[in-house]
């Protein structure tokens, strides 16, 4: 039961209804019941897997807070002791709790690193065996992986880093954190919720609240009109041009990758609306994925604006806590002695930022065309603040004024480049498809005819498709420029007559059923991120 | 105290009013990186070791709470 189908309209609904039905207090029960009866409806028995997760986490949970605990009782018996004395306490008590932390965190993320890179591992060391001629090799193992794994892990190691730090308290009641770590509409593809902001909304009961109901339907209709007519209407250039891309010149394999682009964000974004807007019609908010991110001015800027609870579950418990490390301090002291203070003090954060992009890319795929894809954008953002004084200084040269309009689209035009030569790597088939590709685009720019000379009609979308594909990627870009400005439709909306409501809600509807890419004869595409 | 806090931030942003700012994180004016350079410097000046733990919006999003917590590590020792 994929999250666009009518059995899954049909699952929400009741859903819905028997959550607020049951008293208020039980209501949590029905989210749980509901959670697993769709993992199990998709996953079958893989749901053992999920299950071992979230209790392993949830035992590591309680024994962090126990441990948290204790400590903070040894520490208030012991106020007599010297600030030295209780500094040394404290890196006592700190290191058996780094032990349990990072015994939770192995076994979590060991599941994931079994299945999902077992056999990328595997390939590559069967590699290096050959060339050296050991005559050993890794088996290959057929492995499923469970849906959202790669999303829930990571949900879970946020878990125990914030009980290790006090941040949250752990859940007491396995049931509960079972919700916490199932909830049926994010398990898919995230976001990739934190205990502190998700958690309590899951557990109490949400009053029936008809605005927010409506809000939450018309998210999903946006959500379904995104992934259906767009995405869905995307992939199929896409497909054909990323199959058969030797036959095109550069304009089209760059094109071929701007469309690419486009259809990553609808069929993503598409699918976080629906999440969030069945999530909204239950009363619950989840975090925000995307904010409008082909208005990005830097790549820095793209990823705070592009899976935005990925990039911040890799600031907080990758890219900071290696940055402030008792190892990179050290280095960062001794690399200021060799290399001086402006590359010394820098050193430590740009490493601590590769491995953090370098997890970024891994995290998508178990294969080095994603390594690269993450590598790709680390290194932009690592020579953007490395050069921002060379570039200060050049737009003063330039008598750039920075506030123009017309330099704010010039930055987001060269965004948009960089992030769609990055691309290359997240879609094609592997890296040397990626790497020919990439210097393809460079091939033949006199060849800059395709728009008009009928090459767009052989790409598998007639001219009405194309038509009906680029007004409503003009929709899409639209809405996201008066998001940007901070007006929500659904506010003006909700101001609107019924009747006018009501008829923007059918044709809303009708949009989908008429212009969506669906039906018996055409199998809908799994979301791109379900795949991770 | 404060002097030495805003002279380290202003080197290391120089186009920040520090002093007016009452949200450098929470509306994106200090990025990651700058949060790290800092941190770092924080801790070679006032002598302090800032924990990842510290890393929340509330203790660097104005000077006022960066002085805030500066005070309470060198009290914890």
């Amino acid at each position: 039961m994929t999250i666009i189908s009518f059995e899954f309209l049909l699952f929400v609904l009741a859903v819905v209804l028997v959550y607020y039905i049951v008293p208020k207090k039980k209501r949590w029960i029905v989210l749980l019941a509901g959670s697993f009866v769709f993992y199990w409806l998709n996953s079958k028995w893989l749901v053992f897997v999920l299950l071992g997760t979230s209790m392993t986490t949830y035992l590591f949970g309680l024994l962090l807070q126990r441990q948290n605990e204790k400590n903070k009782a040894v520490l208030q018996s012991n106020k007599e002791l010297s600030k030295e004395e209780k500094k040394r306490l404290k890196e006592k008590q700190k290191k058996k709790n780094r032990r349990i932390l990072a015994a939770g965190i192995l076994l979590v993320l060991g599941a994931l690193l079994f299945l999902k890179y077992f056999n990328f591992f595997g390939d590559n060391l069967n590699a290096l065996f050959s060339a050296a001629g050991t005559g050993w090799t890794i088996p290959y193992l057929k492995l499923l992986l469970p849906l959202g794994i790669s999303f829930y892990t990571l949900q879970a190691i946020a878990y125990l880093v914030d009980i290790y730090h006090g941040k949250v308290q752990a859940d007491r009641n396995p049931a509960k954190f079972l919700l916490f770590m199932s909830f049926f509409p994010q398990i898919i593809q995230g976001p990739i919720p934190r205990h502190g902001h998700l958690a309590d909304q899951l557990y109490e009961g949400h009053a029936f609240d008809y605005r927010r109901l409506c809000f939450g339907a018309q998210l999903m209709l946006w959500g379904f009109i995104k992934k259906l007519v767009i995405a869905e209407r995307l992939a199929i250039p896409v497909n054909y041009l990323f199959e058969n891309y030797r036959n095109y010149s550069g304009p089209i394999v760059f094109f071929a990758v701007a469309l690419y682009g486009l259809q990553v964000y609808a069929d993503f974004s598409g699918g976080m609306d629906i999440a969030r807007g069945v999530a909204q019609m239950l009363g619950i908010e989840l975090a925000l994925n995307f904010k409008q991110p082909y208005y990005s001015t830097s790549i820095e800027d793209f990823w705070r604006r592009w899976h935005i609870t990925m990039g911040s579950w890799m600031k907080d418990y990758v890219f900071y806590p290696l940055s402030l490390s008792k190892a990179f301090t050290n280095l960062s002291r001794k690399s200021r002695k060799i290399l001086g203070q402006f590359v010394g003090k820098r050193l430590p954060a740009f490493l601590a930022m590769f491995i953090a992009y370098f997890c970024v890319g891994f995290w998508h795929g178990a294969n080095w065309k994603c390594i690269a894809y993450g590598v790709w954008n680390g290194c932009f953002i690592m020579s953007g603040i490395l050069l921002e004084g060379v570039y200060q200084k050049s737009r003063e040269i330039c008598g750039i004024n920075e506030s123009a309009v017309t330099w704010r689209l010039f930055r987001m035009l060269r965004t948009f480049v960089i992030v769609s030569f990055g691309r290359f790597f997240s879609r094609a088939a592997d890296l040397p498809t990626a790497l020919d590709m990439f210097g393809r685009t460079f091939k033949h720019w006199r060849d800059i005819t395709f728009i008009t000379n009928g090459t767009l009609l052989k790409l598998g979308l007639n001219n009405a498709n194309w038509i009906v594909l680029s007004l409503f990627v003009i929709v899409l870009l639209y809405v996201d420029s008066r998001h940007e400005k901070g007006i929500s439709f659904r506010e003006v909306f909700a101001r609107q007559p019924l009747l006018f409501r009501w008829a923007i809600y059918i044709a809303a509807i009708l949009l989908v059923l008429i212009f969506g890419i669906y039906g018996p004869e055409y199998n809908v595409a799994n979301f791109v991120y379900e795949q991770f | 105290m404060r002097e030495q806090l805003l002279a380290l931030l202003e080197e290391i942003r120089p186009d920040v009013e520090f002093e007016k700012e009452k949200k450098l994180i929470d509306d994106s004016i200090l990025d990651s990186f700058d949060i790290i350079s800092i941190v770092q410097e924080m801790n070679d000046t006032f002598d302090i070791e800032i924990d990842v733990e510290e890393l929340v919006p509330a203790n660097f999003n104005t000077i006022e709470a960066m002085i805030e917590l500066i005070e309470k590590l060198q009290a914890e020792g």
